[in-house]
């Protein structure tokens, strides 16, 4: 029984892990078809992307506004976190179910919603309000994250802080930040990437400019362009190492601050 | 550590203005839409909906597709969760990094690639014609919509039912087992009532999803497979009916709610349940 689970799991792992292995020979094919295996591997679909500026221009785009959302639903998110973990005040629970509730309700209402709002305050194709518009998204992961980890702290650490002498801010930021800069590490790289994935908000605010995801969507519709796996491979690559950075300093942290309390008898 | 509400408010105001202005603001501006034009309130963009043939059979096809996904997710999932709660912590840990590493990667791109591999030309036609099986239609069809989403769900539901089955006491089992209960006994008595609640929970947030996707059965469907958020993308962007569209999110949004209410609700009374029969 246990041994045919195995297979079983096994099969399904390769499942959801197919994609991911068809793509890069995919995106090494040398025809402008897509095939698979490919009948001779090249990087031109790689080179292609860098030498079209439409794609070019997709990416920078894709980075400006993921880097600024990013900015804003980290400071945003971490400090509306710490009044939500520390604080105690009515309404909390309705706060942090609307800080909450991008990730799970339906992208396309919120991106109608928007598109109606902008359309009158004249925000559409302003790169400013995508960004903002971007950090919606994206803050639920930190809220999580920074507030899943400020929770796990050790409060007595703090406290020694206010005892020897430092105010609750200086406290606060030389003793309790340090412990979660990682945390707040792995949930930027989550919103960089929420970001850098949104599609339907940024098909209905951007008023026709592109980020990547945009500029592969439009493609999609009219033929099957082979730089969108050179694109895909790329853009996965970056997810993979981004995230693996992350988890790793996450942990690293966790063993740190594990470690400096003594093992208890 | 107690804090004054001036710092409390200075902490929130920045995210707070943030979701207000660009969150609650405009869901409250959808919904009114749906029920105000120029002119005042109105019932017209409602009996729109109840009267549109199109906007019945989407919204119908968007629930089954749903439902149908997300059980597929459990029936698939379930058992690969089990199988993962029972190794070893460490091997555990690099199991799930495999699990959730397809998780990471962008919804876009993983669609775009099973059009190349259900595709005419694709792997699947590629290998069935090997066997000298004449190339199937897979690609644009409900099938296609079915295995782009459930590749797309299926971590979800399975790291969910993983983390109630970790939750459940191994000692249970083996008091089951201990007293004559067979392994098959101690599982279907023992374990998988335990394990039911996280895996309604995995499936609730499947169905949740399920009902809000638009990229997967927009490129993988044919198109009669457009579920209710690609309606609402054409009746903003072709048809520029926007009360319409209005309607047709706020009805989305409200089943979202009435999902994740009446979830609320039996989860809490299912604690109290099993609270007081542990005599907490």
């Amino acid at each position: 029984m246990r041994r045919a689970l195995a297979v079983y799991f096994v099969v399904l792992t390769g499942f959801l892990i197919l994609p991911l292995i068809f793509l890069v020979p995919i995106s090494l094919s040398e025809s402008q078809f897509l095939e698979f295996p490919p009948s001779s591997l090249s990087l031109r679909w790689y080179a292609a992307f860098f030498q079209d500026p439409t794609w070019v221009s997709a990416a920078v785009l894709s980075f400006r506004v993921g880097i600024g959302a990013t900015a804003v639903s980290l400071v945003f998110g971490t400090l509306a976190s710490i009044a939500l973990v520390r604080g105690d005040f009515p309404g909390k629970g309705v706060l942090t179910a609307i800080f909450i509730a991008p990730l799970i309700l339906p992208t396309v209402v919120l991106a109608l919603a928007l598109y109606i709002v902008f359309l009158r305050w004249q925000l559409v194709d302003n790169v400013f309000a995508l960004t903002l518009a971007h950090a919606i998204v994206a803050m639920p992961y930190v809220v999580m994250i920074v507030s899943a980890s400020l929770r796990r702290f050790d409060t007595t650490i703090e406290r020694a802080a206010r005892v020897l002498g430092a105010g609750p801010v200086k406290a606060f930021m030389l003793v309790t930040l340090p412990y979660l800069v990682p945390s707040m590490f792995a949930a930027g790289i989550l919103a960089f990437f929420a970001s850098f994935d949104e599609l339907i908000i940024t098909l209905f605010i951007s008023g026709g400019a592109q980020t990547l995801p945009v500029r592969i969507w439009n493609d999609l519709g009219l033929k099957l362009d082979p730089t969108v796996p050179a694109v895909a491979v790329m853009l996965t690559a970056l997810s993979i190492v981004g995230m693996g950075i992350g988890e790793l300093i996450r942990r690293r942290n966790e063993q740190r601050y594990q470690s400096a309390t003594p093992p208890e008898a | 550590m107690i804090m004054r509400r001036p710092t409390l408010l200075l902490l929130l105001a920045p995210a707070v203005l943030l979701a207000g202005l660009l969150f609650v603001l405009p869901l409250f501006g959808v919904m009114r839409l749906s029920i105000f034009d120029e002119s005042g309130f109105t019932l017209g963009p409602i009996a729109e909906l109840v009267n549109s043939r199109v906007a019945v059979v989407v919204l119908e096809r968007t629930f089954v597709l749903a439902a149908s996904v997300t059980a597929i997710c459990l029936i698939l999932g379930y058992p690969a969760a089990y199988f993962m709660s029972g190794l070893k912590p460490k091997t555990r840990a690099y199991v799930t990094y495999l699990i959730l590493l397809p998780f990471w990667i962008s919804i876009l791109i993983r669609t775009y690639t099973w059009i190349v591999i259900l595709g005419r030309e694709g792997i699947v036609n590629k290998g069935l014609g090997l066997l000298g099986v004449a190339p199937v239609q897979v690609l644009y069809t409900d099938l296609a919509v079915h295995i782009g989403m459930v590749q797309i769900l299926l971590p979800i539901v399975i790291i969910t039912c993983l983390a109630a089955m970790l939750d459940i006491e191994k000692d249970l089992m083996k008091a089951a087992r201990s007293l004559g209960a067979s392994r098959s006994q101690a599982f279907w008595k023992v374990f998988f009532p335990l394990s039911v609640s996280g895996a309604a929970t995995g499936g609730l947030i499947c169905f949740i999803l399920s009902l809000g996707f638009f990229v997967t059965p927009a490129l993988l469907g044919g198109r009669r497979s457009i579920i209710i958020a690609n309606l609402i993308d054409l009746q903003v962007h072709q048809t520029l009916n926007w009360g319409f569209a209005a309607v047709l999110a706020t009805a989305l949004l409200a089943v979202t709610l009435t999902c994740l209410g009446l979830f609320w609700l039996v989860m809490r009374r299912r604690v109290e349940f099993t609270g007081a029969g542990l005599g907490r």
